[in-house]
């Protein structure tokens, strides 16, 4: 493989080589070091709510059945059958208490213990020959939860989920947490664009300088308010922890006041006021910042407007979740969430959900406009001159590195992290820098699991098998470099 | 009441009756069926007869 020294070199000051939006061995290099170890979003609790429910979600090529058993805990299994490798569940969402294999009808309990293994006595003559017992669908190396989104680890030794999120999860409550029940979700929609799945997190992370050139013709037909789109350079932007986002400068007024004029109905500002702390109060209220798009590395993103829904001046605030699931170098799947308060009013959940339709999803009018700009730049992105391009992602900052302008302080922005009014590519800049301390770092040896086979025990509570697996596991490494 | 029967004997381990009905069928931990009620209600009866005809290899059956 490569060396790819300079690359990351050439990124971290803040100088990227074109060819990372459209390269076989960079996305070969992702998939050992990024996706082996960050924590991956694969859905939100809400979605699997009742004992049974489960949908299947990936984490690159690794199929997993996300579920809530009959204890009502929450699981992802890989979704391969111990015995043949076929995929169990081939359905993406429903309710089931088993999941039986259609290739010889190995079943398996719905906490992923196996129940059926058909002639296990003929043909494998018992336990003698196959030790049954105990065994179950891989569970996935690492899982948690904040305010009930799942994410999923590759590395069974990943740090904590709070601690990878970080002061991000600060912003993460603004979206996911506007009163005690937390959100909803619908969907995902699901598509495939050529594009890479960096240039959508990126976009999302910090890129408010697109707005008023990509996205004029959605101001031009008076779907927002404000007139302008150049208005986005008043924001500010920020990154904390694992993620960092854009924000809309608000027009003078008090907490309820900013809020009320984005939209929300005094209800839902009451139940924010009860869960949100003083300082995620402060931001909206005395800061008058208002969060609008957020990328957490490495591929989640959410966005927070505020169109016009109807012929009136009045606007109404969405949310929605996405995920830019890599399919390759130059191919992204997309999944497209509208998430609402769950204690929202049903007349709120119902304009929110056409407030998304309108700006975001397969039918939105942002989505189009920078799928546009994306997949162009993934396929000039392949070339042999994108090699000798080293595109300036440094607006933002000076010859010498000092600020065009400087961070805001602690009582002009009350966040945690670092943010700044203005135009700049910082966000962008900490986004790939995480991505290059993960290409830096050599994949660790992923142990291996053998099933019921012999000298073999059972597998314990996290999936792990006795000492010996490790004798025939081959490093991650040298697996990647073979393939 | 109808009453189930089970031949374990024939039983072969695939657990497909569990799938139609898990608070009447079980497998134990030698891979065999296991009856959790002898019998059960009429209204029941619909539903664990499809799980019992569901055996590929016939071991269960609803009788009257």
């Amino acid at each position: 493989m490569t060396d790819q020294t300079g690359v990351i070199g050439d990124v971290r000051r803040g100088m990227i080589p074109a060819h990372v939006y459209n390269d076989r061995e960079i996305f070969e290099l992702e998939k050992e070091r990024v996706f082996s170890r960050a924590w991956v979003f694969v859905g939100h609790e809400s979605e699997i709510a009742q004992p049974g429910d489960y949908v299947v979600r990936r984490v690159l090529e690794d199929s997993f059945i996300v579920t809530r058993d009959e204890q009502g805990e929450i699981r992802a299994h890989f979704n391969m059958c111990l015995h043949r490798g076929m995929q169990v569940c081939r359905a993406e969402v429903g309710n089931a208490s088993h999941f039986r294999c259609p290739y010889h009808g190995w079943s398996y309990r719905n906490d992923g213990r196996i129940v059926g293994l058909p002639f296990h006595k003929d043909a494998y003559g018992g336990e003698a020959g196959f030790k049954r017992k105990g065994q179950r669908l891989l569970p996935a190396p690492n899982l948690a939860t904040y305010n009930g989104m799942i994410f999923l680890s590759m590395d069974p030794d990943a740090p904590p989920l709070e601690e990878f999120l970080g002061d991000f999860r600060f912003y993460l409550d603004y979206y996911t947490k506007q009163s005690a029940s937390g959100i909803e979700l619908r969907g995902p929609q699901r598509w495939r664009v050529k594009a890479n799945w960096k240039i959508g997190a990126e976009n999302f992370a910090g890129d408010m300088y697109h707005t008023p050139q990509t996205h004029t013709s959605v101001v031009e037909i008076g779907l927002f308010r404000e007139p302008k789109a150049e208005k986005r350079k008043d924001g500010a932007t920020y990154w904390a922890g694992a993620g960092g986002g854009t924000t809309y400068k608000l027009p003078e007024g008090d907490l309820d006041e900013r809020l009320r004029y984005v939209g929300y109905p005094q209800e839902m500002i009451e139940r924010m006021k009860e869960q949100w702390s003083d300082d995620q109060l402060r931001v909206i209220g005395d800061d008058g910042f208002m969060i609008s798009a957020a990328s957490v590395y490495p591929n989640l993103s959410f966005v927070h407007n505020w169109p016009r829904v109807a012929e009136s001046d009045d606007v109404l605030p969405f949310v929605s979740i996405r995920q830019w699931q890599p399919i390759s170098e130059d191919e992204t799947e997309v999944l497209s969430w509208f998430a609402v308060d769950a204690e929202a009013p049903e007349e709120f959940k119902a304009l929110s959900y056409k407030a998304y339709l309108m700006c975001f999803g397969s039918t939105g009018m942002f989505e189009q406009d920078d799928v546009e700009n994306w997949v162009s730049l993934t396929n000039t992105a392949a070339g042999s001159m994108a090699r000798r391009l080293l595109l300036n992602s440094r607006m933002g900052i000076l010859e010498d590195d000092r600020p065009v302008v400087p961070p805001l302080g602690p009582d002009a922005f009350h966040g945690p992290g670092e943010a700044r009014t203005g135009y700049s590519e910082y966000n962008q800049r900490a986004l790939l820098n995480h991505w290059a301390d993960d290409l830096e770092k050599p994949p660790s040896k992923a142990a291996t699991l053998e099933v019921g086979g012999p000298g073999e025990g059972a597998q314990d509570a996290a999936g792990r098998t006795s000492a010996n697996a490790d004798q025939i596991s081959l490093p991650a490494g040298e697996a990647v470099a073979q393939a | 009441m109808p009453r189930l029967v089970a031949d374990v004997e024939a039983c072969q381990g695939y657990g497909n009756c569990i799938t139609g009905a898990s608070d009447v069928f079980d497998i134990d931990d030698d891979g065999v069926v296991v009856l959790l009620k002898e019998k059960v209600p009429e209204s029941d009866r619909a539903r664990v007869e499809e799980a019992a005809r569901s055996c590929p290899v016939s071991a269960l059956s609803v009788e009257d």
